[in-house]
């Protein structure tokens, strides 16, 4: 509990920072809406000619890009301190030592560290999005579904919170800006947006297997819409979700806590 | 061109020389940054194979639409991606960063055009990113597709003219945009805002004739889809004949329009900054 | 008590060659050149609570390295570091609760928040008892000047402001240990002054160990009476200041107010370095001639009005040891 009210304690002075200075706080999150809403505005604008994406409609397609951005941009809200550019800036500059240096854990002070409510913006648009698509397409609900649908989104909350602090923890060992990692993020994201059958069949088997982003998005949708998976996969990936999730992010924070140690070893 | 400045051959050509040299320093800038290069090339690579994905599972079956085959679409998506960065498409912050600080006084002070200058400047940009981004990708493109190439020699004349209007629109907006920041100081918000309207209409995400059919005659009469959706059209010859000159005429219709109000904006934002105590 | 205890400490870096040239860049990927630094290289020292210890070093002497281990921030290859009878870096969070730390130029404050609220959260962060935060930061406020800037952001502030705020921010939560790195570097004269005082007083009223790492030597001078030099890793000397100076002094100046203005009066053993009027001011070495030796030369020869010693610059002192490896294998 304590814990918690000095987690506010620490983001109400983020919160109140950002918030000071209304036209362009307003300009910002706008920006940031009209930024995410624009992908799938334009593909909403040419399905008049194409009528579907690999079999799936519009509105299907919606709820999947909803079911992948909903909780990424949670993930951006809430993380933020385990962003990569956020993060390598941190180490390099000395800042980790300080935070080192009170009384507090890491984790507590990184994701206390920043909210950029800005990010609300995205949050907004891919709730707008996901809203459309439950609008568009009819949907055979059951309890099992209403249930399995906040797991899954904690689900892949938990996988991309997984993919930033391994990201991040690539910066104790490397000095140089590898701003390929912020790919794994946005990329990942922009990919499991849209169904998983229209990738390579390698792409799909590492994202299944390997990675498991396909469990925490698309393999729930599957369930959710009632489709059969087209390669003919047994019904159970679905219901994976919080095992790839939770797998993921434990996974992750074994490496952070390694990173830390290595930091700690040899310093700056 | 230079305000005020007589122009003798001579003149001009020590005035380009100039813009040359300029132009030349950020050239050679962007060969430094080797990772970031590198890392934007990935980035490039990832992002136009998942468009292309997007694009062939969205024809499925059809062989043709508006123009595009498959084909066209899965190279159209490399070509944006091979031009994104050269029009600074996700936004270019440089001027509005020396307005924001102050550095613009000595800009404004120095015995060249304001406009020229950053012009140079973003050209060598430009040139630097299509050079090491650019044709990489499309080179990693033909290694990975089928990729199909400009039909005729008259397409292969227009091209680099298109790419060069193309560029020279993209940055005219940009300076407009940043020109803001002679009015509100801080043009970073504004800036936000407007590159995200740029990108938006610049055909990025999709071609834009797979609009509908009346949005798309609409879209591509923007300076937007002049900047990187009208070369694109060019080196697809989706256009040709009279389409292939109606889409140079459009792109240089839009340049000369946003240089001459880039004229009349500067000097009224410099008349405001001299009233203002600079 | 006490607080600081090092047992053989020992700290060694791995530090990769990079080959020059692309095919030395292939190379490096097969195998690099490893060299082993040893940045601090069998320490032995304790430091009993409430003492003010300087800790001087030439740039590279393994200074930060060692109050990086005395922190907690780093783990040494070998040794041990007991602060306060606790291991630094493995119960680092209740080690961190009980000591303060300022490093010069750098910031532990929030930058965007006004001083007084970066206090505030320290504060919470601490779980500073209300009481004792409202007496600290009262007390504080008085003894470094703050009120002037304790509702300025901490972006805003000069320097000064900011080292004197980082200084108060260090010490809210009552820690025995303060740890100084180079707080008063970058700082003007009196902006130097203010903190020493405060840094004293801390000490003498509270009982805190300070450990003050400086270049400035002015600093120990006026501060520390305990010293600890380091070079290459290794403990050249630890005692009194005063001792320091005894041994290695170097040359000492005898300032000399004579009756009248002689043209030479030169003297066996000292050399005269400075003429202004009838003063004159000599110079002579430490061990050849002792100054008693000398005043009686003079005073046999010349009419002596006034006189004085001058013991030589902590400065100067510390500069000969380095240059001139005084400590080398001794102490």
């Amino acid at each position: 509990m304590g814990a918690l009210r000095l987690y506010w304690t620490l983001v109400s002075v983020r919160l109140h920072g950002q918030m000071q200075y209304r036209l362009p706080f307003l300009l910002d999150i706008t920006a940031t809406f009209l930024g995410s809403f624009v992908d799938f505005v334009a593909l909403a604008g040419v399905f008049s000619r194409f009528r579907s994406v690999g079999g799936w409609s519009l509105g299907e397609v919606a709820l999947l890009y909803g079911l992948a951005e909903i909780p990424f941009a949670l993930k951006e809200l809430s993380l933020c301190g385990y962003d990569y550019d956020f993060f390598a800036p941190l180490v390099r500059q000395g800042q980790l030592d300080q935070m080192l240096l009170r009384p507090l854990s890491l984790p507590m002070q990184l994701v206390a560290a920043e909210f950029p409510l800005r990010r609300l913006g995205r949050l907004s648009q891919a709730v707008l999005v996901f809203a459309l698509g439950l609008h568009l397409t009819p949907i055979a609900w059951s309890a099992a579904k209403l249930l399995y649908l906040p797991i899954v989104g904690l689900s892949a909350l938990a996988f991309f919170a997984a993919i930033d602090i391994t990201g991040s923890t690539a910066c104790f060992w490397t000095v140089e800006r590898l701003e390929v990692f912020s790919l794994f993020s946005y990329g990942g994201a922009a990919m499991l947006s849209f169904p998983m059958h229209i990738y390579h069949v390698w792409l799909r088997r590492f994202f299944t297997f390997v990675v498991p982003a396909a469990l925490v998005v698309y393999y729930p949708a599957l369930f959710l819409l009632d489709k059969p998976d087209p390669f003919g996969l047994p019904r159970l990936l679905s219901f994976l979700a919080p095992l790839a999730g939770l797998g993921t992010l434990a996974a992750a924070c074994a490496f952070w806590r390694f990173g830390v140690r290595h930091y700690q070893s040899t310093g700056t | 061109m230079v305000p005020g400045v007589r122009t003798s051959p001579a003149a001009l050509w020590a005035a380009a020389s100039t813009y040359l040299a300029l132009a030349g320093t950020n050239l050679r800038r962007q060969l430094t940054y080797r990772a970031a290069n590198l890392a934007g090339l990935i980035t490039n690579l990832f992002f136009g194979a998942l468009r292309a994905y997007v694009l062939i599972a969205l024809f499925g079956a059809r062989e043709q639409v508006a123009g595009y085959s498959v084909r066209d679409a899965v190279t159209y998506s490399g070509i944006t991606q091979a031009l994104m960065s050269c029009v600074a498409i996700f936004g270019w912050w440089d001027m509005i960063r020396s307005i924001r600080t102050g550095e613009v006084a000595t800009d404004l002070s120095r015995p060249v055009d304001y406009f020229w200058y950053w012009c140079a400047l973003d050209f060598g940009r430009g040139v630097g990113q299509l050079a090491l981004r650019g044709l990489p990708l499309v080179a990693l493109y033909v290694l990975a597709y089928r990729i199909t190439s400009p039909p005729t020699l008259w397409h292969w004349l227009a091209l680099p003219i298109s790419l060069l209007l193309g560029l020279f629109v993209s940055f005219a907006w940009r300076f407009l945009v940043s020109l803001t920041g002679f009015w509100t100081r801080d043009a970073t918000g504004i800036g936000r805002l407007a590159f995200m309207l740029a990108y938006f209409f610049s055909g990025l995400l999709m071609p834009l004739a797979f609009f509908p059919d009346w949005a798309a005659s609409l879209l591509r009469l923007t300076p937007f889809s002049a900047m990187m959706y009208l070369p694109s059209e060019v080196y697809l010859g989706v256009v040709r004949g009279p389409g292939l000159a109606a889409a140079l005429a459009v792109q240089a219709l839009w340049a000369v329009a946003l240089y001459a109000l880039a004229r009349v904006v500067l000097a009224a934002g410099v008349r405001h900054l001299v009233l203002q105590g600079g | 008590m006490t607080s600081i205890v090092v047992e053989d400490l020992r700290k060694e870096f791995r530090v990769y060659a990079h080959r020059a040239g692309g095919l030395g860049a292939l190379r490096s990927l097969v195998s690099r050149d490893v060299r082993l630094v040893r940045a601090v290289d069998g320490l032995c020292f304790s430091i009993e609570a409430g003492e003010l210890v300087g800790y001087l070093g030439p740039n590279g002497a393994g200074k930060s390295t060692t109050i990086k281990m005395l922190t907690g921030i780093l783990v040494p290859t070998s040794g041990t570091v007991t602060v306060n009878g606790r291991v630094p870096w493995r119960e680092r969070l209740a080690h961190v609760a009980r000591i303060g730390a300022v490093f010069g130029q750098r910031n532990t404050l929030w930058w965007d928040l006004p001083v007084i609220e970066s206090f505030d959260l320290l504060r919470h962060i601490y779980h500073i008892p209300p009481e004792r935060y409202r007496e600290n930061v009262r007390q504080f406020t008085e003894l470094l000047g703050l009120e002037e800037f304790l509702r300025t952001p901490v972006r805003s502030l000069s320097l000064g402001q900011l080292m004197r705020s980082n200084l108060a921010a260090a010490l809210l939560h009552d820690p025995e240990i303060l740890f100084l790195d180079e707080p008063t570097i970058g700082l003007d004269v009196v902006a130097k002054e203010r903190i020493r005082n405060f840094v004293r007083q801390i000490n003498r009223e509270r009982g805190t160990t300070v450990v003050l790492t400086t270049h400035d030597l002015s600093d120990v001078g006026k501060l520390c009476e305990r010293v600890l030099m380091i070079d290459h890793g290794r403990l050249l000397f630890d005692g009194q200041l005063s001792e320091l100076q005894q041994r290695f002094g170097g040359e000492r100046e005898l300032v000399v107010d004579f009756a009248e203005e002689y043209e030479e009066p030169a003297v066996e053993g000292a050399r005269i370095v400075a003429r202004e009027g009838p003063r004159v001011t000599y110079r002579f070495g430490q061990g050849e001639v002792g100054a008693l030796e000398i005043i009686g030369r003079l005073s046999a020869r010349y009419r002596l009005l006034d006189l004085s010693v001058r013991e030589p610059e902590i400065e100067a002192t510390v500069r000969r040891i380095y240059e001139e490896r005084l400590l080398d294998r001794r102490a």
